[in-house]
């Protein structure tokens, strides 16, 4: 049986093709899903996605969504996708370092949660590219 | 000068048929035109405007139309190419629309039978209207940006007359500037646009509606934006982008609730408090999910991933739907200035022509009257 992967975002589409395996970090933590998984729905977190083609395992900046399983068809709908062969590592190591600044500068509630989620966001991409080497 | 000497000439026309010499007589048929075109130069007077100025000034205002019309022609061509990216911007984005209205089907379908509380979902008694206003960021398109603003201040002033308060939210540079322009219109952010909606604006303008709902300063909030309907053809609609909810429901309190239920592909509302999902055109055949499909969290918590998407998608949608009318609504209005400028530049050639044939004759009249003279 094979296994379909979809990944949707609001421009594109920036993955659709059959996949080995996959590695999916939901809102409760990582989850593998191998051809004939169970149907499930799953809020997807901001985190990486390892896709595994054939020995090759790949990887992918996701920024928070949505996932449905089911039928051997992944489908995951998230706001922005990046494929970690995509980031230029030096502007993703920048970015972070920024997003870790305004972090430490950042005053009362509500510029908290936004530098942490930009913070997320930008160590996601750096996983996202060390992962690959 | 000239012109004493041609009246001069015509009254004496027939004694000049026959002492005319041959050589000239090439000449003086042209010389004839003046006098032709005299009788049906009123005439044209109703039908173009006449035109007065000297042989430099005309040659002037004929360049200036030429570089006006290289201009609105190729601001035409770009807006045809930008309309095309526009028009495959949408296209991209629709596998996404609909599969999320798809999983927002099936997953409704699945939690019918849950109690379950999304803040988004939440139908308050209106007290404060928030409206998102989608305008272009440049002019020379025609109505375009007008005819949006106007859509506004006239949901603003309805609004009024029903007693609610309202906030405006400004998207594109041009609604930016009318509205502060008038500062007695509250408004509660500024957006720019850039060249192509991209889901990061889409996401800016969804935070600050998202919050503004939430933390129940507004109660409902309306999407103002230009619909795309045809190259030819865009209308301003009103969209209720929150709360998500049935038709009818709000218009009990709102009094006059136009929700842009004309050919909306699909639209999410909620029935009895429930989410649902509306198909008005075409319904994309549901692929059956598993019926034992589990959840992976609350349900709560999925739909709370859901929906931020919807909401961004619609968003975006809807930006993408507005650069579009925009792109062919300059389309056609520098079409049409183009058109203008051919016209006026013939109209303009055939005056200097004119005018510059008459110069002509009149300085060989002079001449031949000189060698008359001499004679």
């Amino acid at each position: 049986m094979t296994l379909n992967l979809c990944v949707l975002t609001p421009n594109r589409i920036v993955w659709d093709s059959e996949v080995k395996e996959i590695i999916l970090s939901t809102n409760s933590g990582q989850i593998g899903v191998l051809p004939n998984h169970a149907p499930i729905a799953t809020a997807v977190d901001i985190g990486i996605l390892r896709i595994r083609l054939n020995d090759q395992w790949l990887t992918m900046a996701l920024m928070g969504g949505f996932a449905r399983i089911g039928n051997n068809e992944i489908t995951i709908l998230v706001n922005d996708a990046e494929k970690g062969s995509d980031i230029d590592p030096q502007e993703a190591q920048q970015a972070l370092e920024i997003a870790e600044a305004n972090l430490r500068k950042a005053e009362g509630k509500r510029q908290t949660i936004e530098a942490n989620l930009a913070l997320r966001r930008a160590r996601t991409r750096v996983e996202a590219i060390n992962a690959i080497s | 000068m000239s012109c004493s000497n041609l009246t001069m000439w015509v009254s004496s026309k027939p004694s000049l048929s026959d002492t005319s010499s041959l050589s000239f007589r090439s000449f003086i048929s042209p010389f004839q035109l003046p006098s032709q075109s005299s009788a049906p130069n009123p005439s044209r007077s109703s039908s173009a405007t006449q035109i007065h100025c000297g042989l430099r000034e005309l040659r002037e205002r004929i360049d200036s139309v030429k570089n006006t019309q290289k201009i609105t022609e190729a601001m035409k061509l770009v807006a045809a190419a930008k309309v095309r990216r526009a028009q495959e911007a949408v296209v991209n984005g629709r596998p996404f629309s609909e599969s999320l209205v798809e999983v927002l089907y099936n997953i409704n379908e699945q939690l019918q039978t849950e109690d379950i509380d999304v803040p988004l979902t939440k139908v308050r008694p209106v007290k404060k209207v928030a409206l998102v206003v989608v305008t272009g960021d440049r002019g020379l398109c025609g109505g375009f940006n007008n005819n949006i603003i106007k859509k506004a201040e006239s949901r603003i002033a309805e609004l009024k007359e029903l007693g609610l308060d309202y906030t405006v939210i400004s998207v594109g540079k041009k609604g930016n500037t009318y509205f502060l322009r008038r500062p007695y219109i509250p408004v509660d952010r500024f957006l720019e646009g850039t060249s192509l909606p991209t889901a990061k604006e889409a996401q800016a303008i969804a935070d600050d509606v998202f919050s503004l709902f939430v933390s129940e300063e507004v109660d409902k909030v309306e999407l103002l934006y230009t619909k795309f309907v045809s190259l030819v053809k865009s209308d301003p609609v009103i969209h209720t982008l929150l709360p998500l909810s049935p038709r009818g429901e709000i218009c009990d309190i709102n009094g006059v609730c136009v929700d842009a239920a004309e050919d909306e592909f699909f639209r999410l509302t909620t029935k009895e408090g429930k989410l649902t999902v509306e198909r008005d055109v075409v319904r994309t055949e549901t692929a059956d999910f598993s019926p034992i499909l589990q959840f992976e969290q609350d349900p709560v918590q999925i739909l709370d991933a859901l929906l931020p998407l919807y909401l961004n998608s619609q968003i975006l949608r809807a930006l993408q739907e507005s650069l579009a009318s925009e792109l062919a609504a300059r389309m056609s209005a520098m079409s049409n200035a183009t058109d203008n400028a051919v016209e006026l530049r013939r109209t303009l050639s055939i005056v200097y022509n004119r005018e510059r044939q008459a110069k002509i004759t009149g300085e060989i009249l002079e001449i031949v009257a000189g060698a008359n003279a001499l004679v």
